[in-house]
Order: C-alpha cells, then sequence, then structure tokens
C-alpha cells in the first residue's frame, strides 16, 4: 500500500511537472481519474474507500487547501454519479467520461475569469496584488492584452518571496512593477486603486484563505476604502466555515514536511491566513461576479 | 399587402420609440418615469413578438436581442429598458424549455453542481420550431405587463408595516414610487416628511407639494442641510433610477451623501425599488462618465453636473420591491431568478 501511495504521489508531482501553470487542484483531480481508471475494485463502496485513501495520500505529499478541496470536489462527483447508476462498470464508464468533462471545463475556467475581471481594471490603474498567483496573471494579461494602462505593486511575500516570482511574470508582460515589502501596504494603500488577490480555497461563508499576509491587505483596504478584489476557481470552493484565524485546521496551515517532522507546531510559522466575508468586495469566479452570499449558495446546490 | 405594412408599421414604431428615447435623455422631451418605460419596451417587444418574422426562438432571441441593443445604445442611463429585454429574453428560454418538456427551471445557472454532473455539452441553439412558442410568449409577456402595472400599488401595500406615527422621514428629490408608498401611509398614520430639494433640478419642490396636497406635514431643505437635521429623522426612505448587481445602487444625485449621512447617525435607510429596476450590472470604475451631464454656460468653465450618484451596498438597509422586502445581500438571488446569466450582455 505504500508503494501504490508512492506511485500516486509521483504521478501527481509529473503532472505538476508537465504543465507549472496547472493549478495543484486540477493536478490532484486528475490523479484521482487516472486512480479511478485503473482500480480494481468490485463494489462502489470500495470505490469511496480507495478514493478517500488515495486523496489522504496527496495531501500527505501537498497539505494545501487547494489539493484538499479538489479531492472533496471528486469524491462529491463520484458520489453523484454513483446514484445514478446502480451497476459498477457501467458506473465506472459514465464516470470516467464525465471525469474527462469536468477537467476540460475547470482548465477553461482561468480564462473565464480573466474575460469577468479584465474590464474592472481600468486605464491608468494602479493594482495592489499579494504573492504569486496564476489567476491574477492572466487576469493582468488579459487587460494588458487589451491595451489598458496599469501598474501594479506586489508584495515581497515572505518566507518564500512569492512575490519577485511574479514581478518577474509581470516584467516580461511589460507591466510596470514594483516590489514592496510585506510590511508597507499600509504605505502603498494611499497610492493604489483597487487590490486583487487569487485564493487558495474560498470557504462557505465567502471568506477566502490565501497565503500569509491578505488578511492584513484586507483590513487595510477596508480602512482606506479601496475595493478588494479575489479571484478564484469554482473548483477552490471547500466546505469549511471558519470563524477566526485560530478555527482554519492546522494541516492547511503549515506545509505537509512541516506536519510531518515537527513536535511543536506553535512555534512554526503558518503559510495561510483566514480573510472574512466582510472585508472583500467581490469574488471573480469561472460561475461569475458574486458577492460573498453568494457562495455558500452555490455549496448548498452542490453538497446538499 | 398585410405582411410588408406590418413590417413597416413595426420598424415605425421601433424608430419612434428610440427617438423619444433619445429625445428624453437630453432634457429635450418630456420626462418619462421609469415605470412608464418599462410598460412601453415590454408592449413594443409584445408588439415584435406578434408581428415579426421569425421561425425558431433563436430567431425571436436574435431579433430582440439586436432591437434591444439599439435601445440601450439610444439612451444608456435607461437601464429599465435593457432589464425589460432581459426578462423577455428569459421569458422565451422557459417557454422553450417548457414547449420541449424538460424542467429546465433548475438548470438555468451555471453551477458546481451543474459542473460535476452534466453528460455534455448542451446543444441549445433554440433551433426547433413549436407552432405554441408564439401565443406562449405573448401571454407570458401580458403577464408581465400585469406585473408592472402592478408594481407601485405593491410596494405602497406596504407601508404600513414600516412608518409608524409621529415619525419623521426623509426622502430626497422626487420619486413616484416614494411618493405612493408615504401617501398610502399617511391615509392612517401622521407624520412629517422632510424633503431635500436635490439641486440643480430641484425635483424636490414638486414632490413637497404633491405630498402636502395629500395632508402631510412636508418640510424642503436644502442639500447641503441634510447632514445637519440628520439627527432629527427617524427613517430615510429614498426610490432609485437603478439597482445593481451587487446591492448597490444608481440614484439621483446627493443620495450618497444622504446615505452616509445616515450611517453616521445609524439611521436605516430604505430603498422603494420595483424589481424592473434591477439590472446585472456591477458598478464599475468606468462608470463614471455615464453619471455626467456636461452644462455649458460659461466659454471657458467646464461644469460637471453628475445626474446619478453610486451608493454602495454597505450603507443601504433594506430595499422594499413588489415582492415583498430584502437585504441587499439577498439581491444576487433576486437577479438570478429575473435573468438568464447568458443576456447579462445583450
Amino acid at each position: 500500500s505504500d508503494n501504490d501511495c508512492l506511485k500516486l504521489v509521483e504521478y501527481f508531482r509529473a503532472q505538476m511537472r508537465k504543465d507549472p501553470d496547472m493549478a495543484s487542484a486540477v493536478a490532484a483531480i486528475r490523479t484521482l481519474l487516472e486512480f479511478l481508471k485503473r482500480d480494481k475494485g468490485e463494489t462502489i463502496l470500495g470505490l469511496r474507500e480507495s478514493l478517500k485513501w488515495a486523496t489522504d495520500c496527496l495531501t500527505g505529499e501537498d497539505s494545501s487547501v487547494a489539493v484538499s478541496s479538489g479531492g472533496e470536489l471528486f469524491l462529491r462527483f463520484i458520489s453523484l454519479t454513483s446514484l445514478e447508476h446502480q451497476d459498477l462498470s457501467r458506473c465506472k464508464k459514465v464516470m470516467e467520461e464525465r471525469g474527462e468533462l469536468f477537467l476540460e471545463k475547470i482548465s477553461m475556467s482561468r480564462t473565464k475569469v480573466a474575460k469577468l475581471c479584465h474590464t474592472f481594471i481600468k486605464d491608468g490603474a494602479k493594482i495592489l496584488t499579494h504573492s504569486y498567483s496564476r489567476v491574477v496573471l492572466r487576469v493582468l494579461e488579459k487587460a494588458a492584452a487589451e491595451k489598458k494602462r496599469f501598474s501594479v505593486y506586489v508584495t515581497e511575500s515572505q518566507p518564500d518571496s512569492a512575490g519577485r516570482q511574479m514581478a518577474e511574470a509581470l516584467r516580461k508582460l511589460n507591466v510596470p512593477v514594483t516590489v514592496v515589502l510585506d510590511a508597507a501596504v499600509g504605505y502603498v494603500l494611499e497610492k493604489v486603486d483597487l487590490v486583487i488577490v487569487g485564493a487558495e480555497g474560498v470557504v462557505e461563508s465567502g471568506g477566502i484563505i490565501n497565503k500569509i499576509g491578505t488578511y492584513q491587505m484586507a483590513v487595510c483596504s477596508k480602512a482606506h476604502n479601496k475595493p478588494f478584489y479575489v479571484v478564484a476557481e469554482s473548483f477552490k470552493f471547500v466546505r469549511l466555515y471558519p470563524l477566526n484565524q485560530q478555527d482554519v485546521p492546522d494541516k492547511f496551515k503549515y506545509k505537509a514536511d512541516t506536519l510531518k517532522t515537527v513536535q511543536n507546531l506553535s512555534e512554526e510559522h503558518p503559510m495561510i491566513d483566514y480573510t472574512p466575508p466582510s472585508l472583500i468586495t467581490l469574488l471573480f469566479t469561472d460561475l461569475g461576479v458574486l458577492t460573498p452570499s453568494a457562495v455558500s449558495d452555490e455549496l448548498i446546490k452542490l453538497y446538499l | 399587402m398585410p405582411g410588408p405594412d406590418k413590417e413597416t408599421d413595426l420598424t415605425e414604431r421601433i424608430e419612434a420609440f428610440l427617438f423619444d428615447l433619445n429625445r428624453g435623455g437630453s432634457g429635450a422631451g418630456p420626462l418619462r418615469g421609469s415605470a412608464e418605460t418599462a410598460r412601453e419596451t415590454t408592449a413594443l417587444l409584445r408588439r415584435i413578438t406578434a408581428q415579426a418574422r421569425w421561425s425558431s426562438a433563436g430567431d425571436l432571441m436574435e431579433i430582440i436581442r439586436n432591437e434591444g441593443r439599439r435601445m440601450t445604445a439610444a439612451q444608456p442611463s435607461e437601464t429599465t429598458v435593457g432589464n425589460m429585454i432581459r426578462r423577455v429574453l428569459k421569458i422565451i428560454r422557459e417557454e422553450y424549455a417548457r414547449s420541449r418538456g424538460s424542467s429546465e427551471e433548475a438548470d438555468q445557472q451555471e453551477s458546481l453542481h451543474k459542473l460535476l454532473t452534466s453528460g455534455g455539452v448542451s446543444d441549445e441553439n433554440f433551433r426547433q420550431p413549436f407552432a405554441a412558442l408564439k401565443p406562449n410568449v405573448i401571454e407570458a409577456i401580458n403577464e408581465l405587463l400585469t406585473e408592472l402595472e402592478g408594481t407601485t400599488d405593491n410596494i405602497a401595500m406596504q407601508a404600513l408595516e414600516h412608518i409608524h406615527s409621529n415619525e419623521v422621514i426623509m426622502t430626497i428629490g422626487r420619486s413616484r414610487t416614494v411618493e405612493a408608498f408615504l401617501k398610502d401611509a399617511a391615509r392612517k398614520r401622521k407624520f412629517h416628511v422632510i424633503v431635500a430639494e436635490c439641486a440643480p433640478f430641484c425635483q424636490g419642490h414638486e414632490m413637497a407639494t404633491s405630498l402636502s396636497k395629500a395632508g402631510i406635514e412636508t418640510t424642503v431643505i436644502t442639500d447641503a442641510a441634510i447632514f445637519a437635521v440628520m439627527s432629527r429623522v427617524n427613517k430615510v426612505i429614498i426610490g432609485t433610477q437603478t439597482v445593481l448587481a451587487n446591492g448597490g445602487l444608481r440614484a439621483v444625485n446627493g443620495t450618497h451623501t444622504l446615505a452616509l449621512a445616515a450611517k453616521h447617525h445609524s439611521t436605516p435607510l430604505i430603498v422603494c425599488a420595483p424589481m424592473f429596476k434591477l439590472s446585472p450590472q456591477v458598478r464599475r470604475l468606468s462608470f463614471l462618465s455615464d453619471f455626467y451631464r456636461y452644462c455649458e454656460i460659461l466659454s471657458k468653465v467646464n461644469v460637471h453636473c453628475p445626474v446619478f450618484d453610486y451608493v454602495p451596498p454597505e450603507l443601504i438597509t433594506l430595499f422594499i420591491s413588489n415582492i415583498g422586502g430584502h437585504a441587499p445581500s439577498y439581491i444576487y438571488r433576486l437577479m438570478s431568478e429575473l435573468y438568464h446569466p447568458e443576456d447579462h450582455e445583450l
């Protein structure tokens, strides 16, 4: 079983390497679909059990919210499909077809989000963003392609300096970009017109889970009365309802390696934080432009 | 021959309507209320359905979309025209789905659930002709017209729940809906109304005259006095030109000031808006250009005269519409019930 786990993780890593632009949730779903195809189980219950085991395997490798939400979505997909067809082999065939279709659709999500969001960037705008987000990058690419002139401030985003990667990518698009310290967010906000961030997970209340420092940025934007926009694909919606920072499960806060090796988690720096919905102006998803209160509607439609 | 005559008659009517819309916007023609515009648009769309040549739902939707684009281009600030077109498009979709026998009401919106369970690309191109489609669509549009006629009364009926005796109510400018609302409450209760005059058109004066004729004690104040007087006010009740998709408003200029003053004093702000004012647009930063009309009084001075204000949803307490009261955070839901997402962009 350990061997199988390693093979699964290897497949997952290969998917991520093949296409560095792919979201980790999409890679996870692709891996689970492949696992489904190779599974030799005889019952639907057995299938669900082994899929749950596979998801745990993957979260052991990459403990981010996105992988967990991708796994849960896939499990839900299996449950919904298995309700329609009782016979296992037919069921599996339908699942495989629909799975491929689903993957096709969600690979278009970033484009849909970019199409919705770029109209909110007007000519001459100054945008503030946080860390490295491929969705935000795609939105800014689209805006630049529409010949809009805008400049971007990116936070450095310690501890991994992901903001510098974002700045590099933006420089390639000929967008004027400035890297600022995480501590300089309040300082720079008076110059900025709008704030756009990505999200690793969108929770039931309409809030988001994202790289540490996002909450700070949201509080400052609220204080300065600047719109705070979130861009996220719909497969990132997760069934969590944190009421404060402590409520976010530890397994999301720290990297998978840290969770395995470190004894005392309270001495580690968390990698993510929670931003409550009251600080978010609008969410741009492939399901449309949503207010934070509309997110729970979507989740209810899916899970209940 | 009946054929070409009907067509030319139809085109004439459309042209006349577009001309009226255009004139109304530049201030030269008669100022029409949004309710009349909505009714006329719907009546015109019914006429198009009845008289234009079309064989399938897809054709009809194309025709309506084209005419719709022309109408919204004639007067972009009159959003009720676009809203009615989207309502009619949704009606056509529903009738088509009903004729096909599928219960597609649940399937209208994109949702995560739909993503997971749909079996293939839906080939909804609306090409199948149905004989019963025309009369069904016309009947549905008639129902829509009846609904439009009853909106002001439906809203006014809710007045007694919200207005109590000896209250001081503030409003701004002139709104037919708020007028009816207040007059209905005045039949059973005694209260005071303070009207902000809303320069430069000063429609507040007409509102005050009309209210006092109905026996309500009214006071007119200048816009500058809004904040000063707000501490004495129990409720603020306003109308609006449009309700945006995020729960915000596009209302007559001065409304944002009023809303901020109300928020500062924790006074509830109630918006009386019928459902046909709900628009799928969200406020974008570039909206500002729609909000202005230029007045050239002197040659070297540019006078910017914004006609509309944007009021963000956080400042609004309650929306009273013809289907009841709602919180601003619920507006997105009403939107999804009234319009189909593919019609948001005409």
